[in-house]
């Protein structure tokens, strides 16, 4: 028998957690870290596991779960989603060394909840059942609820973790909905993704799947008008949180998987939707992003920008569009990741992400500002960082397939890249003011480390992209090819 | 209605088991009761009665085995003519009654961990209560479901009365049974309607038997009458809106989870709903469906609405139930085999979370003498298991995945966009998301919010609350990640109650 080697990535973290409350409670810590790099292992070997050139979807695994709704524990990746593996272990694994002394009460608890989210994350890449990939949708509200309540970092954590858990929660009613629609159009209901992709479906439904999708991974991704929850949540959450749900794009993942490819024909008639709410965000984010004095608010306003180009790139339908949106969001976990890490270590030096508190950081703490520089710069897609090729795939299709809105997102991304640097200047140069700041302590080893280990990462794949996009390429042009049926 | 669709079956207990099963499933708990009653206040009382009520809810557990799910025809049946005796269960009273045998037992080990008093005459009244619960579910006979009903309320009354747990309980003990009776007023008068229907129809013989009475229904306006009349008699003990006003007082006053678990734990009105008022009214049931799915539906947002201005914990929970009933009666008015069978999964999967949060909420009021959601906080430091199982079990009432109410709920959302199109369905769902948000604005203040200065000292989880919380959330969660059995049990039952309906 093969090694079910996905079921084993998924659930790896769960059994961690189990783990955690045998064992006391001081090693916890160390428990999780082990746990995290065991998944990485695994991620990596999945990925090696994995054979571009071979079968769309492969490491395929299947059980029956609940026979008389035909619905089953299936698992596989794709080119589309192999890569979010590794990459969703590695930031786990990075924002639990950034935050390695912030948890000082109910550590097990905590990471009990850490490994809980990781589980439910791997399994939305892995699932192609629609009804398992809702229940680990829905399984992330729970740990995420806790983590952001209980370890907040503001007063209003509490009131923003309950804002956010009631908004996903209303948007997985389209989600399911929709699934549910998908399976009743079967001559046998299934929520196999493998059988519904290749399903011929009246238009009428089509439309409504579609639609439905939309707004249910549209409050996920965030795209205008669903994003109120972001700005807010990015100045609530912890570091490592805003780390890892900023740096994992699921709902625009959400998209790719499951929106487009299930409803092709609405899809295409509803190209000016999908474009026009990408460049919207676009524009949205970059201008949002100028009237910013927080930087964690800043970066979430330029995510909301960086998405909405992922948005409008896919909206192009063409196998360049969905490689490049791939690439990017795979960047972002890395880069934004980075981002919002960098600025954990800044808040617990100086109490505050606020412009006002800040300022002349980079004298006092060099290597903090470099990193985040180089971090926010990838954030940006500057040439040479690992954002660069997606982002320029994006352009390219963007600008073939809606001129108009690509000329508006490269205008709009200038803007973000000005705020960006407009947002740095202000909080790293100038004279220090602040005691705060004047007394910072620049980066710890360990802090150092993480840092280090993420700008290889992005200036490696910035400047010898081939391989990653290498893997993506034959997925996407399945994925475009499913769509012209 | 005489058509192969409408007529009913039934095997009997000699065909299935060595034994009359379901005799013994109603006698042990009377039996209990007098064994625990003539024990007095002694504590072997406490232990037989922990004892009786496991031993009934082992003893629904060898009954399901009994039990071949897909059959339609009820089975284990027992007639006995001269008392007009005719029970018999199908995969639909099973649930119900396996949730009524283990709420019972999670009862008596919390009772015990609350420190009653007296709690020897306590466990007799609870087993007495258990005894009136599932006679009504194994019964075929609304006469006889009517006096099991009657038992069970004597109970609750009983309990009310003798262990209120606030000096304000005479005001709710009234409305409690002036509203009682009056329901149950409504079912009796429904059932002599039936009766005189066969009356009528069979040379003046009477009967109130379920299998007689499907093949007399009662025709044109008298048929509409006996339809409202056990509607709202089984709607005043469901409680469905706006027929609630007797639960939240009970809630605030009375004792506080045993009384409520036993009257909402499991939902006999939903369950004789599905039994008795579907078969035995069906063209008044189609006629009047919108009007009732109608009503469930505005008293989703309704009810929720009413939640939110409540201050106090233990009314908070009891408008969550008036809530999510309503979504009960959209499942089962749906006419739809999906959405039966989802309202009986979601009836027994709101049953076990309910309690459980009754039971927190006992806890909690144990340490700190209060439920008024200003004077608590930081409840999460001190007792962070119970606080998580609180959440778990509002989770499960708003169908988290993962839990028994997802597939239900599923169940159901497939039903109504069938039967009433996606609006209505889409609005029911966003009711539950608001249900989602009372929930947690209460548990955030009771159980997240900064510790207030000068707060009682509360005491950590005791292994009697892992025990009963942990139990109730482990068979939530079995039973959310695996529904599989549960859905096949109640699948060929669903569909013959769905088949009347075909159109």
């Amino acid at each position: 028998m093969k090694l079910p080697l996905l079921s084993l990535l998924v659930f790896l973290p769960l059994l961690g957690a189990g783990l955690l409350w045998l064992l006391p409670a001081r090693t916890a810590r160390w428990l999780t870290a082990a746990s995290m790099l065991a998944t990485l292992a695994l991620g990596v070997a999945a990925l090696v596991a994995y054979q571009p050139a071979g079968a769309r979807f492969q490491l395929l695994e299947q059980a029956s779960w609940i026979a008389s709704l035909n619905v089953h524990y299936r698992l596989g990746v794709d080119g589309l989603s192999i890569l979010f593996l590794p990459a969703t272990a590695l930031l786990f694994l990075g924002s639990l060394v950034a935050c390695w002394n912030v948890v000082q009460t109910s550590a097990r608890l905590h990471y009990s909840l850490l490994l809980l989210l990781q589980t439910a994350i791997l399994g939305i890449f892995c699932a192609l059942d629609t009804v398992l990939f809702f229940v680990f949708w829905e399984l992330t509200l729970v740990p995420l609820y806790f983590l952001l309540g209980r370890w907040g970092v503001s007063s209003s954590s509490p009131q923003a973790a309950a804002r956010y858990f009631l908004l996903m929660l209303a948007g997985g009613i389209p989600l399911l909905l929709a699934f549910v629609l998908l399976a009743a159009s079967q001559p046998v209901p299934t929520f196999d993704l493998t059988v519904l992709l290749d399903a011929q479906l009246p238009r009428s439904t089509q439309t409504a799947v579609f639609l439905l999708c939309l707004l249910g991974f549209g409050v996920k991704v965030p795209l205008v008008p669903l994003h109120t929850w972001l700005p807010q949540f990015a100045l609530a959450a912890p570091g490592s949180l805003t780390a890892l749900l900023l740096g994992l794009k699921l709902g625009a993942f959400g998209l790719i998987r499951f929106a487009v490819p299930l409803a092709p024909a609405a899809a295409q008639d509803m190209h000016w939707l999908l474009a026009g709410l990408g460049t919207v965000a676009i524009l949205y984010g970059a201008v949002g992003m100028l009237a910013q004095t927080n930087l964690r608010v800043g970066l979430a306003y330029a995510s909301i920008c960086h998405v909405g180009l992922a948005v409008l790139g896919l909206a192009s339908y063409t196998a360049q569009g969905a490689q490049g949106a791939v690439s990017l969001l795979l960047s972002f976990s890395v880069a934004t990741g980075g981002a919002f890490l960098l600025l954990e270590f800044l808040r617990q030096r100086t109490g505050s992400t606020d412009l006002h508190a800040l300022g002349g950081a980079a004298k006092t703490m060099p290597l903090l500002a470099t990193g985040f520089l180089i971090c926010g710069l990838a954030g940006v897609g500057m040439p040479g960082t690992s954002s660069f090729p997606g982002e320029f795939l994006l352009i390219i299709a963007a600008l073939h397939s809606h001129t108009g809105a690509g000329m508006a997102a490269l205008f709009g991304l200038s803007i973000a890249a000005g705020g960006f640097l407009a947002l740095y200047r202000k909080a790293f140069f100038g004279p220090v003011t602040r005691p705060e700041v004047s007394q910072a302590q620049d980066l710890r080893p360990r802090e150092w480390a993480v840092l280090v280990a993420l700008i290889v990462m992005i200036v490696a794949i910035g400047i010898y992209p081939g391989p990653w996009i290498e893997i993506v390429r034959p997925a996407a042009e399945a994925w475009a090819t499913g769509l012209g049926r | 209605m005489n058509g192969p669709l409408g007529s009913l079956s039934e095997v009997f207990w000699y065909e299935q088991s060595g034994l009359p099963l379901l005799l013994l499933l109603q006698l042990l708990p009377l039996f209990g009761a007098a064994v625990v009653f003539a024990f007095k206040e002694r504590s072997t009382a406490v232990l037989a009665g922990k004892l009786f009520a496991l031993a009934e809810l082992l003893l629904a557990i060898v009954v399901v085995s009994r039990l071949q799910p897909t059959s339609a025809a009820l089975q284990l049946a027992e007639r006995f003519a001269p008392l007009a005796y005719h029970v018999g269960v199908d995969g639909v009273s099973l649930i119900f009654v396996l949730v009524a045998a283990l709420l019972t037992f999670l009862m008596t080990l919390y009772g015990m961990s609350r420190g009653m008093i007296s709690p020897g005459r306590l466990f007799a009244v609870l087993l007495l209560a258990e005894a009136g619960l599932v006679g009504m579910l194994v019964t075929l006979n609304v006469a006889w479901f009517a006096a099991f009903s009657a038992l069970e309320l004597w109970a609750v009354v009983y309990l009310l009365r003798r262990w209120a747990s606030s000096h304000a309980e005479t005001q709710a003990l009234a409305r409690f049974v002036q509203y009682q009776a009056f329901g149950w007023g409504l079912f009796a008068a429904g059932c002599v309607v039936l009766g005189w229907g066969h009356a009528e129809a069979h040379a003046g013989r009477w009967s109130f038997d379920l299998f007689d009475l499907i093949g007399a229904v009662p025709v044109g306006k008298f048929q509409t009458a006996a339809f409202y009349l056990l509607f709202y008699g089984l709607a005043v003990r469901t409680p469905l809106f706006p027929l609630h006003g007797w639960l939240p007082n009970m809630a605030q006053h009375g004792l506080i989870a045993v009384a409520p678990a036993l009257m909402v734990g499991v939902k006999v009105g939903i369950y004789g709903m599905f039994r008795f008022v579907l078969p035995l009214t069906p063209v008044a049931v189609e006629y009047w469906q919108p009007y009732v799915v109608g009503f469930a539906g505005a008293g989703v947002f309704f009810t929720a609405a009413l939640a939110f201005q409540q201050t106090n914990l233990r009314r908070l929970l009891a408008f969550a139930v008036v809530s999510h009933t309503s979504l009960l009666v959209i499942g089962v008015f749906s006419l739809h085999e999906a959405g039966i069978q989802g309202a009986m999964l979601l009836a027994a999967n709101f049953g076990l979370a309910a309690t459980g949060m009754w039971f927190i909420v006992g806890f909690v009021f144990r340490r700190t003498g209060t439920t008024e959601l200003h004077e608590l906080s930081g409840l999460f430091e001190r007792i962070p298991f119970l606080a998580i199982a609180f959440l778990g079990f509002g989770l499960a009432i708003v169908g988290m995945p993962g839990t028994p109410g997802f597939d239900a709920a599923h169940l159901i959302l497939e039903a109504a966009i069938d039967q009433f199109g996606a609006l209505l369905t889409v609005a029911t769902a966003l009711g539950n998301v608001a249900a989602a948000g009372f929930l947690l604005w209460a548990f955030q203040r009771a159980f997240l919010s900064q510790a207030k200065s000068g707060a009682y000292d509360v005491d950590r989880t005791l292994p009697m609350e892992y025990v009963v919380c942990g139990i109730a959330l482990a068979a939530m969660l079995a039973i959310g990640f695996f529904t599989e059995p549960w859905l096949h049990l109640t699948e060929s039952a669903s569909q013959a109650a769905a088949a009347r309906f075909a159109r």
